[in-house]
C-alpha cells in the first residue's frame, strides 16, 4: 500500500508530460524539453558504467555517434524507418563496446579515462574520413512528411518512454544483486574478486548495457536532427558534459544523474539566453568546482543529508560505507 | 571510369624513399617533438607528484600563448621576452589555485577522479574567459624571423621552430636542475616516490606539492608559447594539445623528466615520419592508435624500470 502511494507522485508527473503536447505548446518548448530527455538518457545510462562500477568513461559519445551512423545509413541504403533502425543501432553499440570493453576495461582510473577519449577521438577521425559515411560533408535525410508541430510532439514523447526505461533500468540494476557486484567493483575490485564476484563479468555487462540505451536514443536523434555531422555527433563536449552531469546529481545512485541532468540542462538553457553563452558557461564551470569542493558525493546526497534524512542511506550506499 | 584513371595519371607520384624527404621529416620531427616534451612534463610532475591529473594544463599553455600574441603585436615584445612577464604570474596562479582548490580536494575519496573533474571545470573557466575577452579567432605569432629559414645541405629549418625547441630544451634543463641539485627539488621526488615515507623524514608535503604545481603551470605556460611558434591557436584547440600531453605521460611514464623529454621526442619523430608517409589527416589516428595501444599493453610507460 505504501509502495503504491509512493508511486502515485512520479506516475501522474509522467502522465502530465505524456499529456502535454496536447496544450500545443510552442515548439521551442517541445524541443528543449526533448533535449532534457535527451541527457537523461545519456547521464542514466554513463552512470551504469561511471557511477555504479567507477569506471570514468570519456567515451560515451561515441556510442551515442555509432548509432546515429547505423540508422541514417540503415534509413539511407534501406528506407528502414529510425524507429525500426534503433534496435540495429543499440546492437552495433553494443557490439562496439564489447570490442572496446574486453581489453580496455582492464586498465583503471584515468588510464581507462584517457583510452575511452582516445576512442571518440579514433571514431571522430575515421567517419569523418570515410566518403561512405558521408565524410566531412555529413548526411541529409528527409524530414518527417508532417507539420513541425506533430513531428515534434512524436519524438518528444518517443524520448519520454525512452527515459523513464532508462531511469526504470538503473533502479533497477542498482537494487539487484547485478547492481551490488558492480558497487563492490567501485569501493575495492582486489576483495570483490577474492570474495569470487566475477568483476571482469560484471563490467563487460554493464559496459555492453550502458553502451546500449546511448545507440538508440541516437538511432531516434538522427531523424530528429536530419542532418548528420561528425563535429555535431561525435562532439567531445557532450561526453564531458553527461559525465559531470552524472557527478553533479552523484554518481551512486539512480536519482543523481535524473536530478543532475534537469538541473544544469535548465540553469544552461537559462544563463544561455539571459546572458552571454561565454558567461553561461563560467558560471557553469564555476558551479563543477564547487560541487566537487564543497558537495564531493553529488547534490543528491547532499541535499538528504542535510535535511537529516538517514533513511535514504541503505538504498544505495555499499556496505563498506555503511559501516563507517 | 576514364576520369578517374585520368586523375591517377596527373597525381604526381610520391617519391617517400627520398633520403632528402626522410631526413627532412625527422628534423622537424624532432624540433616539434622537443616542444611536446616540455608542455608535457609539468603535466607528469603534478600527476607523479601530487596524483593531481591537471586538464587545465593545456589551457594555462593557451593563457600564456594569449600573452605573447598580444605583447607581440600591441607592444612588440618578443615572445621569448613576454616569458619573464607570463612565468612569474601563472607560477603565482599555481600557487593560488593550489591552495584554495586542489588542496580541499586531497583528502577525498578518489584524489584522481576528483582532481579530474575539478580541474575541468577550471578549463571550461579558463577557455570561455579567453574566449569572451580575445573571440574564437585563430592567432598565430608573426615576428620579423618567423618566415626565416635556414638552409643545412639541403635541409630546411625554420628559425621559429628552432628558437621554440631551443626555449624547451632549456626549460626541460631548469626542471632537471631544480629536481637533481636543489633541496626543494629532492623533497619532491621524494615525494613522488613515497609520500608518506617523505612525511615521516619531516618533509612538508603541503610546500612541497604548492611549489610543484606552481612549477608546473609554469612549465606549461613556457611550453604554451613554444607551441604557438609552430601551430596557430584558439580557446577550444586545448582539447587537442591535452591528447599530447597524456601521450607524452603514459609513453614516458607517470612523473618522470627524462622519459618525458624522450617520449617527447619519439612522439615528435614519429608523427614527422608518419606525417611523410601517409596523408595528414590520418596521422592523428595513428597517434591516438599508439596511445590506446601502449596503454592496453604497458600503461606504466616504456621507460619504468
Amino acid at each position: 500500500m505504501q509502495k503504491i502511494i509512493k508511486s502515485i507522485v512520479p506516475v501522474s508527473f509522467i502522465f502530465l508530460l505524456a499529456f502535454l503536447p496536447i496544450l500545443q505548446p510552442p515548439a521551442y518548448f517541445l524541443s528543449f524539453i526533448f533535449k532534457v530527455f535527451l541527457y537523461i538518457i545519456l547521464a542514466e545510462s554513463w552512470n551504469l558504467i561511471g557511477g555504479f562500477t567507477g569506471y570514468l568513461s570519456f567515451g560515451h559519445v561515441a556510442f551515442f555517434g555509432i548509432g546515429v551512423y547505423t540508422s541514417a545509413m540503415l534509413f539511407q541504403h534501406f528506407g528502414l524507418s529510425p524507429f525500426i533502425g534503433a534496435i540495429p543501432s543499440g546492437l552495433l553499440s553494443s557490439a562496439a563496446a564489447w570490442i572496446i570493453g574486453y581489453p580496455c576495461l582492464k586498465l583503471r582510473g584515468p588510464y581507462f579515462a584517457v583510452v575511452t577519449l582516445c576512442f571518440v577521438f579514433i571514431i571522430d577521425l575515421v567517419v569523418k574520413n570515410w566518403t561512405f559515411l558521408g565524410g566531412s560533408e555529413g548526411i541529409h535525410l528527409k524530414l518527417l512528411p508532417m507539420d513541425i508541430q506533430l513531428s515534434r510532439s512524436i519524438f518528444y514523447e518517443t524520448f519520454l518512454g525512452l527515459a523513464v526505461a532508462s531511469v526504470l533500468v538503473a533502479r533497477w540494476v542498482q537494487h539487484t544483486k547485478f547492481g551490488l557486484g558492480l558497487a563492490s567493483i567501485r569501493e575495492d575490485e582486489e576483495v570483490a574478486q577474492t570474495l569470487c564476484i566475477h568483476t571482469a563479468d560484471l563490467k563487460i555487462k554493464a559496459f555492453i548495457l550502458s553502451a546500449f540505451i546511448p545507440g538508440v536514443a541516437g538511432g531516434i536523434y538522427a531523424y530528429y536532427i536530419s542532418y548528420i555531422h561528425p563535429d555535431i555527433v561525435f562532439d567531445i563536449n557532450i561526453s564531458i558534459l553527461i559525465v559531470l552531469m552524472a557527478l553533479f546529481g552523484g554518481g551512486g545512485s539512480w536519482a543523481g544523474p535524473l536530478v543532475g541532468a534537469v538541473f544544469l540542462s535548465i540553469v544552461n538553457e537559462f544563463l544561455s539566453i539571459f546572458i552571454r553563452p561565454e558567461f553561461a558557461r563560467i558560471i557553469y564551470g564555476a558551479m563543477f568546482i564547487a560541487v566537487i569542493i564543497f558537495m564531493p558525493d553529488g547534490i543528491v546526497t547532499f541535499f538528504k543529508k542535510w535535511m537529516g534524512i538517514r533513511k535514504i542511506q541503505h538504498s544505495y550506499t555499499s556496505p563498506v560505507d555503511k559501516e563507517k | 571510369m576514364q576520369g578517374r584513371q585520368l586523375l591517377v595519371k596527373i597525381r604526381p607520384p610520391l617519391n617517400m624513399l627520398n633520403p632528402i624527404v626522410i631526413l627532412q621529416s625527422i628534423v622537424s620531427g624532432l624540433l616539434m617533438g622537443g616542444i611536446f616534451a616540455l608542455f608535457g612534463v609539468g603535466f607528469s610532475l603534478t600527476w607523479g607528484v601530487m596524483k593531481v591529473i591537471n586538464i587545465a594544463h593545456a589551457a594555462f599553455g593557451i593563457m600564456a600563448s594569449y600573452i605573447a600574441y598580444w605583447g607581440l603585436t600591441l607592444y612588440g615584445i618578443d615572445p621569448v621576452l613576454s616569458l619573464c612577464l607570463s612565468l612569474p604570474l601563472l607560477f603565482v596562479t599555481g600557487l593560488l589555485i593550489h591552495r584554495f582548490l586542489i588542496q580541499p580536494i586531497t583528502r577525498s575519496r578518489d584524489v584522481v577522479v576528483a582532481s579530474m573533474i575539478l580541474t575541468f571545470g577550471l578549463a571550461i573557466v579558463l577557455e570561455n574567459i579567453m574566449l569572451f575577452a580575445w573571440s574564437p579567432d585563430e592567432r598565430l605569432i608573426t615576428t620579423a624571423y618567423s618566415s626565416q629559414v635556414i638552409f643545412i645541405g639541403d635541409i630546411i629549418i625554420k628559425v621559429s621552430n628552432l628558437i621554440g625547441f631551443i626555449l624547451s630544451l632549456m626549460g626541460i634543463l631548469a626542471i632537471y636542475l631544480f629536481l637533481y641539485r636543489t633541496c626543494t627539488g629532492k623533497a619532491v621526488r621524494a615525494t613522488w616516490q613515497d609520500p608518506e615515507g617523505a612525511a615521516l623524514q619531516g618533509i612538508n608535503l603541503r610546500r612541497v606539492s604548492m611549489i610543484t604545481f606552481g612549477i608546473a603551470i609554469a612549465s606549461a605556460g613556457a611550453g604554451g608559447v613554444a607551441m604557438a611558434y609552430m601551430y596557430s591557436f584558439n580557446p577550444p584547440v586545448h582539447n587537442l594539445w591535452l591528447i599530447f600531453l597524456f601521450l607524452v605521460v603514459i609513453v614516458g611514464g607517470v612523473g618522470s623528466v627524462i622519459g618525458s623529454a624522450i617520449a617527447g621526442l619519439m612522439i615528435g619523430l614519429i608523427t614527422g615520419l608518419s606525417g611523410a608517409f601517409f596523408p595528414m589527416q590520418w596521422v592523428n589516428v595513428l597517434l591516438f592508435g599508439l596511445l590506446m595501444g601502449i596503454l592496453l599493453i604497458k600503461p606504466e610507460g616504456l621507460f619504468k624500470k
